[in-house]
């Protein structure tokens, strides 16, 4: 009894997996009932369920029901739940997870859709359009999509009478220095200039967007191109700055530096719109800037949201959701969505005035040249993006950057070539 | 010193003849299936079938869409050839040498000194150190994250005003597993204990007698009666520590997601980013077997080495 027993126990572990497949799908009769699951839960989320609410009222076919989660809950429970045929009709993912669903077959596909003139999708901006392909073809439509910014504590900045936002690496980093303060003397900063985390960055974005500043780069046409002299250079030139410098504190993830940022205790975070209302929550001035350009480029890895249709959809469902998709991209709701969720709008058709009552879109409209898709078409960007955390980690903790970087490589190109 | 007289149970003669017997006996086993029913059917469905479900689709390429391809021993295959692997099997060992003997170590520790009747308030203590036990892991892990925070934990602040630096634990490729495998021991000690304790109780007061009267000190009494009665209690125990251990998954989920850089990322983390995240059910259940697998033997292995003290003893 004991043994099998433990045999059973042992076999937790199996247990975690036993989800299996059972499709699902298919109305018939009456208005179609989508499901519609998402993770706007700000000002953005009531946005949102207005321009729902709306596409229902606007006709008698379709019904939408949100369904409203955190984005880490919608990507744990997604599996699970189209296994049971129990998913949501659509879904808005954080854009780099959606290549990994639509390669095992979890989304529609929709080139039909976007050859389509009536879906929307003609002047979509470049970079988030990209986010929703895989192996050229189209698997959902952009929810989102913002290059990542400075965001600024204005208070702090005048404090040390810092004037002018720098507009190079080297301006960026003396002025970080200006602003970090150690009061005490004992060698640990009470104020940092920036705060630079060295891992679980917001979006995966920041040390992309020092790559590409210097001219680098993670993923190219399939390939790995993380080990090279510019992103070699890169590494140095920010481990001197933030080790030696101490203009950021060390081993602080995105999360970290949100809160660092929020508690008034760094001048300077790289983040997403949201940061604009965690500032007022918190009473920080604040203004946005773009990054930097470093000596070769300037750019910045954007955070992407996307949402598709699921494999729980049947055709029915799949042609109400593409109603859908075109009511939220439609002239009037895509200036609305973005005046409301403080995104830049995802049509570059939009004209600046649309969005000008929303000062936080307009700095971030913009500089949204500067926004570069993260890793788009790559299926398994969780290896991936653990291997750039890896490197950069272990790359702030002091180790041999070549070393790191051929490292890094082997990963990531294993983890393409999968 | 006389032992008291075996008492040796003799079933009642049945009182009617035998076909009322064999009825009544079949009655019981109807009963008794009866009874076992409801456990049965839960451990059928969601510890039987879902084993057997898993066992299937390691070997298809199953990513929870679609219809599954049968790939053979291929994931198998990848399992002991995959890189990471061998960092997460390494990891797991790590952590089962850092919680094993610490909890069990613990466990037993505390439950000599509860055994003793002279200690006072002692259901007070034995509850206390049960409550751990009681938290959900998730709450354990999110409570202690807190604590040891670097900028806002409570202990790391009373360590400060003691002039001890924690630094910052949890992103310390060196001392975060350590940290995980503390909060385990914290969580699961307080199960071990009871059982101990039990264990303890269940020694005849008789034989300590006996050996106090042999002049045996306390030390040897320990040596030489307490650990060698323990001994069943102390194989279940060791099983039971080195089970949870191997499966090790919930307060790393929450505390460190593995990071950093991989420093916590044991068998289980694996297995969830394959299933969950990459979306290899296939893989994630190969990998899954090849745990159960491991963990049995290991288990089978102390069974006997404890199972063989015993037939010493006796």
């Amino acid at each position: 009894m004991t043994r099998t027993r433990i045999l059973l126990s042992a076999g937790g572990a199996a247990l975690a997996l036993a989800a299996t497949a059972c499709g699902g799908g298919g109305d018939t009769g009456g208005p179609v009932e989508l499901t519609f699951w998402h993770g706007y839960t700000e000002a953005d989320g009531d946005v949102l369920e207005g321009i729902v609410d709306d596409f229902n009222e606007s006709q008698d076919d379709v019904t939408i029901t949100t369904e409203v989660k955190t984005w880490a809950s919608i990507d744990d429970s997604l599996l699970t739940a189209l296994s049971a045929g129990e998913g949501p009709d659509i879904v808005a993912m954080p854009a780099e997870r959606l290549p990994v669903y639509a390669d095992k077959g979890a989304f529609a596909e929709l080139d039909d859709f976007y050859a389509d003139e009536s879906s929307n999708t003609a002047d979509l901006v470049e970079g988030a359009a990209s986010m929703v392909e895989v192996e050229g073809t189209k698997y959902g439509v952009p929810t989102g999509f913002v290059p990542l910014a400075v965001y600024y504590n204005t208070a702090l900045f005048e404090a040390a009478g810092v004037t002018e936002f720098p507009q190079t690496w080297d301006e960026w980093v003396a002025t970080a220095e200006r602003l970090t303060v150690d009061e005490d003397g004992d060698g640990t900063p009470e104020q940092y200039g920036a705060v630079l985390p060295d891992h679980a960055t917001v979006a995966n974005g920041l040390w992309p967007s020092l790559f590409y500043g210097n001219g680098g780069n993670i993923v190219e046409d399939g390939k790995a191109v993380i080990d090279s002299p510019e992103n070699a250079a890169t590494l140095e030139y920010w481990r001197t700055a933030i080790v030696d410098g101490q203009i950021s504190p060390t081993g602080v993830d995105g999360i970290g530096a949100d809160e660092l940022f929020s508690a008034g205790k760094a001048a300077m975070t790289v983040g997403g719109p949201w940061m604009a209302s965690i500032a007022e929550e918190n009473g920080i001035g604040y203004e946005i800037a773009a990054i930097p350009a470093g000596p070769e480029a300037q750019a910045a890895s954007a955070i992407g949201v996307s949402m598709g249709i699921t494999v729980d959809a049947g055709d029915e469902a799949q042609a109400a959701a593409e109603e859908f998709f075109a009511h939220f991209l439609n002239d009037e709701n895509a200036a609305a969505w973005s005046l409301g969720s403080g995104w830049p709008p995802l049509r570059t058709d939009v004209p600046t005035e649309a969005v000008s009552a929303n000062p936080v879109v307009v700095s971030l409209t913009e500089m949204s040249d500067l926004g570069r898709p993260l890793l788009p078409g790559v299926v398994n960007s969780v290896d991936v993006l653990a291997a750039v955390d890896e490197l950069t980690q272990r790359a702030m903790a002091g180790e041999d950057v070549d070393a790191l970087l051929a490292e890094a490589q082997a990963e990531i190109q294993a983890a393409l070539d999968e | 010193m006389q032992h008291p007289p075996a008492r040796r149970y003799r079933p009642p003669a049945p009182l009617g003849g035998r076909r009322r017997a064999q009825d009544g006996s079949m009655r019981r086993s109807a009963k008794a299936f009866g009874f076992l029913a409801p456990a049965l059917i839960v451990l059928g469905l969601f510890v039987i079938w879902p084993m057997f479900s898993a066992l299937r689709l390691s070997f298809t390429d199953a990513s929870g869409f679609g219809e599954p391809e049968w790939v053979g021993l291929e994931n198998y295959a990848e399992v002991f050839t995959d890189p990471d692997l061998l960092k997460a099997v390494t990891n797991t060992a790590l952590y089962t040498v850092l919680f094993t003997p610490t909890a069990v170590l613990a466990a037993l520790g505390l439950a000599l000194l509860l055994n003793s009747p002279h200690l006072p308030f002692r259901g007070f203590f034995r509850t206390a150190l049960f409550v751990p036990f009681v938290v959900s892991f998730a709450v354990a892990a999110f409570a202690w994250s807190y604590l040891i925070d670097p900028h806002v934990g409570l202990l790391n602040y009373w360590l400060r005003g003691m002039g001890i630096q924690l630094g910052n634990v949890l992103q310390d490729p060196q001392l975060a597993m350590p940290a995980v495998a503390f909060v385990a021991v914290w969580k699961l000690f307080g199960f071990y204990f009871v059982i101990f304790l039990a264990g303890l109780q269940d020694i005849p007061a008789s034989l300590y007698e006996a050996a106090r009267m042999d002049g045996a000190g306390p030390l040897s009494r320990l040596r030489h009666v307490t650990l060698p009665l323990l001994s069943n209690t102390m194989a279940f125990v060791l099983v039971f520590a080195m089970i949870a251990a191997l499966q090790a998954f919930d307060q790393i989920y929450v505390m460190t997601g593995g990071g950093p850089y991989g420093s916590t990322q044991t068998l289980v983390m694996e297995i969830y980013e394959s299933g969950f995240r990459k979306l290899e059910l296939g893989f994630a259940s190969a990998l899954s077997y090849v745990l159960l697998i491991a963990t049995l033997l290991l288990s089978l292995v102390q069974f006997a080495f404890f199972g063989r003290k015993e037939k010493d003893l006796a």
